[in-house]
């Protein structure tokens, strides 16, 4: 190591000079800039020097100074869920999607492992696999690599980023709301430290391999919520008759009432109401309600049907929270 | 024998380039280096590498001196950017620079970038291709003088 001469210029310059501030900007590039000069290349200057001394022009070379620039390793891991990610209990290949990228400046490999009980949820997902995706960002499990640490470690091009999906499963036991963190990391497959240290001979090119301001490995956190939807029934009805009483006598109308309620945070898909007209009573047709809006008995656009035993509604997803009253009549034969 | 051990030591040596006639250009390269000492406090080394990183912030020191026996006149000092470094300032030397690969000179504060639509846009360090001083008075027999600038490593 050398401390540098400071001084200045004892000329004039065009148009002034005084004495060089070595010590102006503090400035500390605390982030890994993009990939940057590719590791193994060598950046060479020089500069040249022109005057007159009477017989015209001459033109001098300083000597060149070369600089090789080393592997910086650097890595970092991006949660690619814009949230939290839905799953329900006992859920298996539950996906989560992380993106991996070289921040380096050299090709580096990077071994991948996940976190699932750092704590800070309510449960721990059990991981199950860990898939390199083929390039189309989506998750499938036939095209997609399956990832076996120290077999298949991806190798990242400077500023090169795989799209990595982390599998697993969500324990039976968990209720509705609970969340569950999963962490990937990637670290580089040279070595991983502190920022500075660095491995001798290992770089790109020739040079040393030296730990980026990431210390070389990174990792980033995914979260799936539970949610759970239940849906409950409840069914009533109510006698008139001519009399008006309600007694059931031949004659008299019955009107069910059906209400389906969906609690939860989830919801609840293809849900369908379905009740058998009883023995000894007659559907009265026409009769179907939804939310008290008539349904028509054919099997068509609306969500209502009669099949001559049984009316049928589907009411399709239903968010936690909602309920549904669907009603219809009958006649006492 | 004697020669070739000159040779040999001449090239293990990296001293100044000599020209033959008159003036000596010495360029060296440091890197800052920021440490946090015991209390705390920054300190700003400067070391001449051999190796670095991308981002490391390098000074370039160039030293000049008329060996000569004619003072030099019209001295101009030229050094183009490497491309792997960007510009970042030149302390108060207050250089021409050129931004199109040293075609137009003139102060960065003076130079401006073409943009698409007919706009422009003030020039930035980062876009440095070439910097020069021009020396108003000659370089005296023996004078000397020191120059520097500051780029990043891209």
């Amino acid at each position: 190591m050398m401390i540098a001469p400071v001084g200045g210029a004892k000329h004039r310059l065009l148009p002034s000079c005084s004495t060089i501030a070595l010590l102006a900007a503090l400035a500390l590039p605390m982030q890994a800039e993009a990939a940057g000069t590719r590791a193994g290349s060598t950046i060479s200057n020089t500069a040249s020097a022109s005057f007159d001394t009477g017989a015209g022009t001459t033109t001098v070379d300083s000597n060149r100074v070369d600089l090789l620039v080393d592997e910086l390793l650097d890595v970092t891991v991006d949660s690619s869920n814009p949230g939290d990610v839905p799953t329900t209990p006992g859920a298996t290949s539950q996906v989560l999607t992380f993106s991996v990228t070289n921040n380096g400046n050299g090709v580096e490999a990077f071994g991948l492992t996940t976190i699932a009980n750092a704590g800070g949820d309510n449960y721990d997902p059990v991981v199950t696999q860990i898939y390199l995706d083929n390039g189309d960002g989506l998750f499938d499990a036939g095209t997609d690599t399956l990832y076996t640490p120290g077999a298949n470690d991806p190798s990242l091009n400077p500023d090169q980023g795989v799209t990595v999906f982390v599998l697993a499963t969500t324990p039976g036991s968990v209720a509705d709301g609970n969340r569950g963190i999963v962490s990937l990391v990637a670290a580089a497959k040279t070595g991983t430290g502190d920022p500075g240290d660095s491995f001798a001979g290992q770089g790109e090119g020739g040079g040393d391999a030296v730990v980026g301001s990431t210390g070389a490995d990174g990792q980033d956190a995914g979260t799936f919520v539970v949610s759970a939807a239940t849906v409950t029934l409840v069914k009533s009805a109510v006698v008139t008759n001519s009399l008006s009483t309600a007694d059931p006598i031949p004659g008299a109308t019955i009107t069910y009432t059906i209400v389906a309620t969906v609690a939860g945070s989830g919801s609840v898909g293809g849900l369908a109401i379905t009740d058998d007209i009883p023995a000894d009573t007659s559907y009265a047709p026409g009769s179907i309600t939804l939310g008290g809006s008539a349904l028509t008995d054919a099997a068509d656009a609306d969500a209502g049907n009669y099949n001559g035993t049984r009316i049928n509604v589907a009411l399709g997803t239903v968010a936690g929270g909602q309920t549904r009253t669907v009603t219809f009549r009958t006649t006492i034969d | 024998m004697r020669t070739v051990l000159f040779l040999l030591l001449a090239a293990l040596i990296p001293g100044p380039a000599f020209a033959a006639n008159q003036v000596a250009l010495d360029n060296h390269v440091f890197v800052e280096r920021v440490l946090t000492d015991a209390e705390g406090k920054q300190r700003i080394l400067l070391e001449e590498p051999k190796v670095v990183v991308p981002g490391d912030r390098l000074v370039f020191v160039l030293n000049y001196r008329n060996a000569g026996a004619q003072p030099a006149d019209k001295f101009v000092i030229t050094n183009p950017m490497p491309s792997a470094v960007r510009f970042a300032d030149a302390g108060d030397t207050r250089p021409f620079v050129s931004i199109d690969g040293g075609k137009q000179w003139g102060l960065l504060s003076d130079l401006s970038v073409p943009m698409e639509g007919g706009t422009r846009r003030a020039a930035q360090p980062a876009d440095v291709t070439h910097i020069r001083w021009a020396f108003q008075n000659p370089i005296p027999v023996g004078g000397t003088g020191k120059l520097m600038f500051r780029g990043v490593v891209k």
